[in-house]
């Protein structure tokens, strides 16, 4: 048995010792957290695991006992997006949206930890999640209108 | 995907406690740390998990002269470190800052890099030239050189406790050279450089090169050619020969032996470079 909070709620989750987070998030209906490579390379399962964007497929259920782990399902606030995933709509940033659940929670990570990044930190942050669609420039215009708009509303 | 074979993971409360637990099941047990590669490079035969969560060997300190990294510590932990940053004069976590990407340097840790030891790792060349030693628990706490560890996730197996890197030398300064088709990508070929420098005279040089495909280790001869010199052009010319010469350049799906050697010889040339403080390598 593994206890967790996920999104705010405790939960229990009969996993088994070898399921990965991925694994054990998607069987209780996380389904934004996207399966891809099921190999850390294309970030499409990116959590947030006690505030640090993870990749779901490389880590142990059992090592989020405990924990607190943040899916795309988490960060919209009373029936309000997230300001990243409002500046994703409004930059054009979200192209066939297989990426965009790993893309959107590794800038919410980032603009925890660092509220004005440069550009080059951006690239950095998300430099594990691979967008096969039409590149990065959109995305990463998103997260620098995001950053801006959160430093102006504290 | 899941690890199909795990069927029970053991939480420990003491190093003796995981210790003793390892050795009841030698074979069928193996130490978790961040269990990244546990995931990526299912060892066949494992079922039990012995997870080192808790046992308190993941902060960073000083202890007089030497900095401790916790073998627990992430490589996120380590690259945000303050006390990392100033001991290493922001070498270390400007390596790491190329190893992978921050996915996986917030679940990676240092003791399972050194222990794991890939070919391709940038962590074991940059440890080496930093002259990291570790703490281990083997029936008993020690300290072992780095390449004792190597591999040691199997028997003889050791319980890595902690990287400890000497910090009492002034003057010391490192460089990082990785080549890879992205930052994102393991290294083609890596290479480290460290001296201290005495009125503009290299002491204590250290090269190492990793990616060969073996395993970073380093290289004596390189070394001898640089200690006593001035960090001229020719100079940095003749250790990188010396590198070239040294190394055990092979052909893999990565690179050929041949382009393996020019990346050594030009990874080692801008190393010294950035030693010298200069920006740009010397002419080739």
């Amino acid at each position: 048995m593994i206890r967790v909070t996920v999104n705010g709620q405790e939960r229990s989750w009969n996993a088994r010792p070898g399921d990965t987070l991925l694994d054990a998030l998607r069987r209780e209906g996380f389904v934004g957290v996207k399966k891809g490579c099921g190999t850390g390379d294309c970030g499409a399962c990116t959590i947030l695991l006690n505030g640090r964007a993870v990749n779901a497929c490389l880590v142990l259920a059992v090592k989020a006992e405990g924990g607190a782990v943040v899916t795309i399902e988490g960060i919209a606030q009373g029936g309000r997006l997230h300001p990243v995933q409002e500046a994703f709509l409004e930059a054009g940033a979200v192209q066939c949206g297989y990426c965009t659940p790993g893309m959107v929670l590794s800038a919410v990570s980032l603009l925890s930890h660092n509220p004005d990044p440069s550009e080059a930190e951006i690239r950095e942050a998300i430099s594990g999640n691979l967008c096969r669609c039409t590149g990065y420039v959109k995305q990463i215009a998103a997260i620098e209108r995001a950053a801006a708009r959160m430093r102006e509303s504290r | 995907m899941a690890v199909h074979q795990v069927e029970s993971i053991v939480r420990s409360t003491s190093i003796e406690e995981a210790w003793e637990q390892r050795r009841r099941e030698p074979h069928a047990s193996r130490f978790l740390a961040g269990g990244v590669d546990l995931v990526l490079y299912a060892p066949p035969g494992v079922s039990t998990l012995i997870d080192l969560s808790g046992l308190g060997i993941d902060g960073v300190r000083r202890d007089g002269d030497d900095l401790v990294i916790g073998a627990m510590a992430t490589l996120t932990d380590v690259l945000e470190s303050s006390l990392v940053g100033k001991a290493t004069d922001g070498f270390l976590p400007r390596v790491l800052r190329q190893v992978a990407s921050p996915l996986q340097r917030n679940v990676a840790t240092i003791g399972g890099a050194v222990v794991r030891a890939h070919p391709w790792s940038d962590v074991v060349p940059a440890l080496l030239v930093l002259d990291a030693r570790l703490d281990v628990f083997d029936g008993e706490e020690r300290t072992v050189d780095l390449a004792d560890a190597r591999g040691r996730s199997e028997e003889p197996f050791l319980l890595v406790l902690a990287v400890r890197i000497p910090t009492a030398q002034r003057g010391v300064r490192a460089a990082f050279e990785k080549f890879s088709r992205t930052g994102f990508d393991v290294a083609t070929l890596n290479c480290a450089c460290s001296a201290r420098m005495e009125c503009g005279v290299c002491r204590d040089a250290r090269v190492a090169i990793g990616g060969t495909p073996s395993v970073a280790r380093r290289l004596p001869r390189a070394e001898e050619a640089l200690v006593g010199k001035s960090l001229t052009a020719s100079v940095m010319a003749t250790v990188a020969q010396a590198a070239v010469l040294e190394i055990d350049a092979r052909d893999d799906r990565r690179a050929t032996a041949a382009y393996r050697r020019r990346l050594a010889d030009v990874g080692v040339r801008r190393c010294l470079a950035a030693l010298a403080g200069k920006k740009e390598p010397g002419p080739e």
